[in-house]
């Protein structure tokens, strides 16, 4: 590993003001599940390391005026743990513990996830049915910007260097929605498909990772459903249009043409429960 | 018994649960220095310069060297491997150049520094294709290397070893048969995953004597290879192994012990050490070659099996010193656990510019049973009998005769095959309501015989100490399968102490005597055999002396918890911590002095098979003899299976301890269902792929089935209580059996490991359109 | 490049200039010697580092040793007292648990964390809460009865 000089700032002026004094080779630390793999990899060489966990109000998650909240320092676990979370948006819960081993969870974050924009983060996916939005905190004072505009490509986001994640929100709302995950292996695997299905009235979000260079939601697929009935020729109709929306690769977990066979299967079974 | 055949805790036990156990990489000796390895990039490429300069000038970098320094070859059976490459590179990972520093972090920077030019060679890649005349030979040389002598490798081109097995008349029987089947197979490298990467540190002491402290299973092979690669004389370099966290083959013979002794040489009084890093693991430690075998089998209507022909060809890799002798083992074995009167094989160990092919788990059995058991399945249903039918016909019974036309006086096939059918209620199949899931199971035999040198040997001492307690010194391993345990019990059975009174010590080369490898599954049957010796040499010196004292006729004498007792007047006694040092007189004199026993094993009557037709009437030492049978549950939206429950049985000869062996079992199981469901390493142009566990992944508690675990005890003759050993043969049936279990789930059959989600989902999809 | 940092270690207070490059794996076992956590991945796909960090376990080779600042943490070597073993240490050796112990202290800690998170946890649970540990040698099934073990008699 290459030698750094680490900072833990106690509010976001102090970061963002000595991100801007030390300039671009200063790199964020949360949870660090994936920077500190990737500083003993040699893929990147930072001179700073700053640490946004010891920044104030960062941990929580909040409900508030029609809002959840989820600060950038939440925890994978405490997100997926979280009964209220449990409760109303289990996909979301369950789409958090999927991630990683236990261990990990204690300290890999939601945001962090985010952040990292694989094309197959596990939390974008309901997120991204949940119409969220991404909070950031810069010099210039603070700005919210969609989930699904966040995304720019392989682990390339909007953010810019300066820029901080504070957490990302989405509005209270009453949905039914259907997580998985298909990998290799049951626990502690990337996903070699994923994916949220969500019903909010008769409206549908399908969203899924690992079928294109960032996390998507299938908008033509949703348009099809909308306000109809659900029938066995819709289902059929629709996991139809699914496969051809999604753009998955071949790579060393899978073909793309099981990755759009499992979006197929994914959507089927999924609205086969609101049959 | 007492203790034999027992649950006796793991005497190691304490240590390993606080943490308080050193491994070799948590040893920190004063004034170490740290060592990096420069590799090559390319699999196949002449080393035209090296240029270490800038490496050198950084600071806290104290030497470097390159194969140029020490150019001798060596191998276990072929001497074909350097441990820094000398004049080309032969895989991707090959060692180049090796740094040491004053820390890790400068040995690393320093690996950067050094410029190596390269003139790239085409690479050879496929094994099939590297027998082609015309391909690229990877040892141009191999003709002057040295070799034990019955193995046979082809100078000029890339077979290391070819092996033929001519039993019978395959050719002539296949015309006979009713039914011919034939097929071809292919299972990919996988790696050991030990969780304990590879470690070794040296030293040399400026008197010269050399000491090595290495996470290896062998320190007797480590010791031999050092010594005779870098002249060092065998009692000035003194190979330790405290500790080993998990082996599998992977830390037999040696990796990177090599590299660092000319390190130690050239800086004397510095312990030089070298910690392999997990991708290291998976490119530059021995991983288990890949296999492309054709399997034919012909079989009259009667069920039985009349003829078998293979063809074996191993993807050996870069060097094959030690994978000629898995070609060679494929071969002996190659028909499987079955009585079958016409056998005919050739096995090829091939060079290709792949990771190291060595010793793994098995040594090549599971590889082939993948093929065997799955053309039987295949047989059986062209038939229309069982799978347990036609394993009733044709598996080993006692007296029937081996592949080799070995008459074979003890098997217990028969035996575990209904205690599996049993257990997995092969006859019942499993209801399931979700449309989606299919249910099926499957069984599979297996058989293996430790490959060794027939003359391997085992040694063990046992000094008794003067308060009734002793020492047990042996060179065995223990890499996790309780050796240290089962060792004690059978000196603490002999000598009638409790095992809490017998400290062994192990693997320090000056110290504890020798043992060969701990490989082969050989362990608890020839150590054992060993320690037992040394026992009864030690008791037999204790009721000479014991003779004297009581006036009793040597053959009355017995020893019982830790006296010598008189068997017909058991008040005439004498403990055993009174003789330990000698018989004292009462006029104060003395005799005989300390109790050391001694005991020395070579398995008997190994003889060597005739080179030309393979065929020997006693080739191994025994044969162990297994079922296992699974029950799957595969996903058919999706293809991935699931292994719902896995029965075992296998002859054991004795059950040395039950709980350690159940544990032996249970790992082997779930190692096999990895190598079935997950576990390749994916090559590409000599690339290894996946070299972690974000893309190599091994099963975790979550994968785990519901195991049976049963035993047959049909004792072996020459083993420590009749033991023989299973540590290996207890994976060698989990992924055919696995196979055969998805067939009669779903009607696939696949020939290719590892058996993913895609590949079952593609093949179900396949039958549909055909059905 | 040098952090001070003050953090509990086995219950004791410790002060400590630790390179603010190095993981928690390595401060732990490099400059406070306590090498019972090892490394078996260096990237968190293994859990032989798993140590307790504030109340949670966590795999050591994934944090910087200059964030343990202000935690707790807790390694295998401190949760023996003295030489009366844990209940878990105890139940591990009984049940034969273990084979070759290089993964055995990181599956302790996350057993430990397990049961005093979950008292009676089902075998189901079990086997989720270790999956992030990997064994080789054992398949797992002794780990999970030893585990129950306790859960069943504590």
């Amino acid at each position: 590993m290459n030698r750094f000089d680490y900072f833990a700032p106690k509010s976001l002026k102090e970061a963002v003001d000595y991100l801007h004094e030390k300039g671009d080779n200063t790199l964020i630390l949360n949870g660090g599940t994936d920077l500190i793999v990737r500083i003993r990899d040699c893929h990147i060489h930072p001179d700073f390391v700053m640490d946004i966990k010891k920044i104030k109000g960062l941990d929580q998650i909040t409900f508030d005026n029609g809002r959840v909240m989820i600060g950038a320092a939440v925890t994978l676990n405490k997100l997926g743990l979280h009964e209220k979370i449990q409760k109303e948006y289990p996909f979301l819960a369950q789409a958090a513990l999927s991630i990683g081993s236990k261990q990990v969870r204690h300290r890999a974050t939601c945001i962090g996830n985010i952040c990292n924009a694989s094309p197959l983060a596990d939390t974008a996916t309901p997120l991204l049915a949940l119409n969220a939005s991404v909070h950031i905190y810069s010099r210039n004072g603070e700005k919210v910007v969609p989930l699904k505009d966040f995304f720019v490509f392989v682990r390339k986001t909007v953010l810019e260097f300066g820029d901080i994640v504070t957490g990302i929100s989405f509005e209270e709302q009453e949905v039914l929605g259907i997580f998985n995950k298909v990998s290799r292996r049951k626990e502690v695997d990337l996903s070699t498909v994923c994916s949220t299905v969500m019903k909010i009235n008769d409206e549908y979000r399908i969203s899924f990772g690992a079928v294109a260079p960032r996390p998507i939601r299938l908008f033509e697929t949703e348009i099809l459903l909308k306000g109809k009935t659900i029938s066995g020729d819709l289902i059929k109709e629709a996991c139809q249009l699914a496969g051809e929306e999604v753009k998955p690769i071949d790579d060393l977990r899978a073909t793309a043409e099981y990755r759009r066979e499992m979006v197929r299967v994914i959507l089927k079974n999924a609205l086969n429960e609101w049959l | 018994m007492k203790f034999v055949g027992k649950s006796v805790k793991r005497v190691d036990g304490i240590k390993k649960v606080t943490g308080s156990l050193k491994y070799v990489d948590d040893m920190k000796l004063s004034r170490m220095l740290y060592a990096s390895v420069k590799r090559s990039p390319h699999p196949h490429a002449k080393i035209l310069s090296i240029n270490v300069e800038k490496a050198l000038a950084l600071k806290g970098v104290k030497d470097i060297i390159t194969g140029e320094h020490y150019k001798k070859r060596g191998g276990l059976y072929l001497e074909d491997k350097n441990f820094l490459a000398v004049g080309k590179a032969r895989y991707r990972g090959e060692a180049i150049a090796a740094i040491v520093a004053t820390s890790q972090e400068v040995a690393d920077k320093a690996r950067k520094l050094i410029d190596v030019e390269y003139e790239v060679l085409p690479a050879v890649t496929n094994a099939v294709k590297a027998m082609e005349p015309g391909s690229p030979l990877v040892h141009p040389d191999l003709g002057e290397y040295y070799w034990v002598p019955v193995f046979m490798p082809k100078p000029g081109t890339n077979i290391s070893n070819h092996y033929t097995l001519r039993k019978g008349n395959a050719p002539e029987a296949f015309e006979q048969a009713d039914y011919v089947v034939e097929n071809k197979f292919y299972v990919p490298h996988v790696q050991h995953v030990p969780i304990e990467p590879h470690t070794a540190i040296a030293q040399m002491d400026v008197d010269g004597v050399c000491t090595v402290w290495a996470s290896c299973q062998s320190p007797y092979a480590v010791r031999q290879a050092l010594s005779e690669a870098f002249d060092i004389p065998l009692n000035k370099l003194r190979v330790l192994s405290p500790a080993v966290g998990g082996g599998f083959g992977s830390k037999a013979g040696t990796t990177l012990e090599g590299i660092i002794i000319p390190l130690a040489m050239r800086n004397p009084g510095r312990p030089i050490k070298l910690t392999y890093t997990r991708e290291d693991e998976f490119e530059n430690a021995y991983v288990r070659q890949g296999l492309h075998a054709t399997i034919k089998t012909g079989v009259n209507k009667d069920g039985k099996v009349i003829a078998v022909q293979n063809e074996f060809i191993w993807d050996g890799g870069a060097y094959n010193e030690y994978g000629v002798n898995i070609a060679k083992a494929a071969g002996y074995a190659s028909a499987g656990p079955y009585d079958i009167d016409n056998v005919w094989t050739d096995s090829y160990c091939v060079y290709t510019n792949h990771p190291v092919g060595g010793p793994y788990r098995g040594f090549g059995m599971c590889e082939i049973h993948f093929g065997i058991e799955q053309n039987l399945d295949m047989i059986a249903k062209q038939l229309g009998i069982t799978p347990v039918e036609i394993r009733r016909i044709n598996g080993m019974k006692p007296g029937g005769t081996t592949g080799t036309g070995e008459v074979v006086p003890v098997a217990g096939l028969q035996e575990c095959l209904e205690q599996v059918s049993f257990d997995i209620k092969l006859n019942e199949k499993t209801e399931v309501k979700e449309e989606h899931l299919a249910r099926g199971k499957g069984i599979a035999c297996g058989w293996k015989a430790p490959s060794m040198p027939n003359n391997a040997a085992s040694s063990a001492i046992i000094k008794l100490n003067e308060d009734g307690s002793a020492h047990l010194l042996v060179s065995a391993q223990d890499i996790g399968q309780g050796s240290d345990t089962v060792m004690t019990q059978i000196a603490a059975e002999v000598l009638s102490i409790s095992p809490e009174k017998i400290t062994i010590k192990t693997g320090d080369t000056d110290h504890t005597p020798y043992e060969w490898q701990t490989v082969a599954s050989r362990i608890t049957y020839s150590a054992g055999r060993a320690v037992y010796e040394a026992a009864k040499d030690a008791m037999d010196q204790l009721l000479e002396l014991s003779q004297i004292k009581l006036g009793v006729y040597k053959r009355d004498l017995e020893l019982r918890d830790g006296y010598v007792v008189s068997k017909i007047y058991p008040d005439k006694k004498v403990a055993i911590a009174d003789l330990a040092l000698g018989l004292n007189f009462e006029d104060g004199s003395a005799v005989h002095g300390p109790i050391i026993g001694r005991g020395s094993f070579i398995p008997p009557n190994i003889r060597n098979a005739d080179k030309k037709t393979g065929l020997g009437d006693h080739p191994v030492a025994f044969w162990t003899y297994g079922v296992q049978g699974v029950e799957v549950e595969v996903n058919t939206e999706t293809g991935k299976v699931r292994v719902v429950k896995v029965a075992s049985c296998f002859d054991v000869g004795k059950v040395m301890n039950p709980q350690l062996l159940e544990g032996q079992i249970e790992g082997a199981i779930v190692q096999g269902m990895g190598t079935a469901l997950f576990e390749e390493l994916m090559l590409k142009d000599g690339k290894v792929l996946n070299p972690s566990f974000v893309d190599y992944k091994i099963p975790t508690s979550d994968d785990m089935p519901e195991m049976i675990i049963k035993f047959v005890e049909n004792p072996e003759e020459t083993g420590p209580f009749g033991a023989r050993g299973v540590a290996e043969p207890a994976m060698v049936p989990s992924a055919p059996a696995i196979a055969n279990a998805i067939y009669d789930a779903v009607g696939i059959r696949l020939n290719t490991m590892p058996l993913t989600a895609e590949k079952v989902l593609n093949a179900i999809k396949a039958k549909k359109q055909n059905d | 490049m040098k952090s001070l940092i003050k953090f509990t270690l086995n219950d004791e207070p410790v002060e400590h200039l630790v390179d603010n490059h190095i993981t928690l794996l390595q401060m732990i076992r490099e400059d406070f010697d306590l090498t019972g956590a090892k490394e078996g991945c260096g990237a968190g796909e293994c859990g032989a580092c798993t140590i307790i960090m504030d109340g949670k376990a966590v795999n050591a080779c994934l944090v910087l040793g200059v964030e343990a600042d202000g935690c707790e943490i807790t390694t295998i070597e401190g949760l023996a007292q003295g030489s009366e073993l844990h209940p878990l240490q105890v139940s591990f050796i009984e049940n034969a648990a273990l084979q070759c112990g290089y993964c055995t202290p990181g599956m302790i800690m996350t057993a430990k964390v397990l049961l005093d998170e979950n008292p009676h946890p089902t075998v189901d649970e079990i086997k989720e809460g270790i999956s992030g540990n990997l064994c080789r040698c054992t398949g797992y099934k002794k780990i999970i009865e030893a585990i129950q073990f306790v859960a069943d008699n504590n």
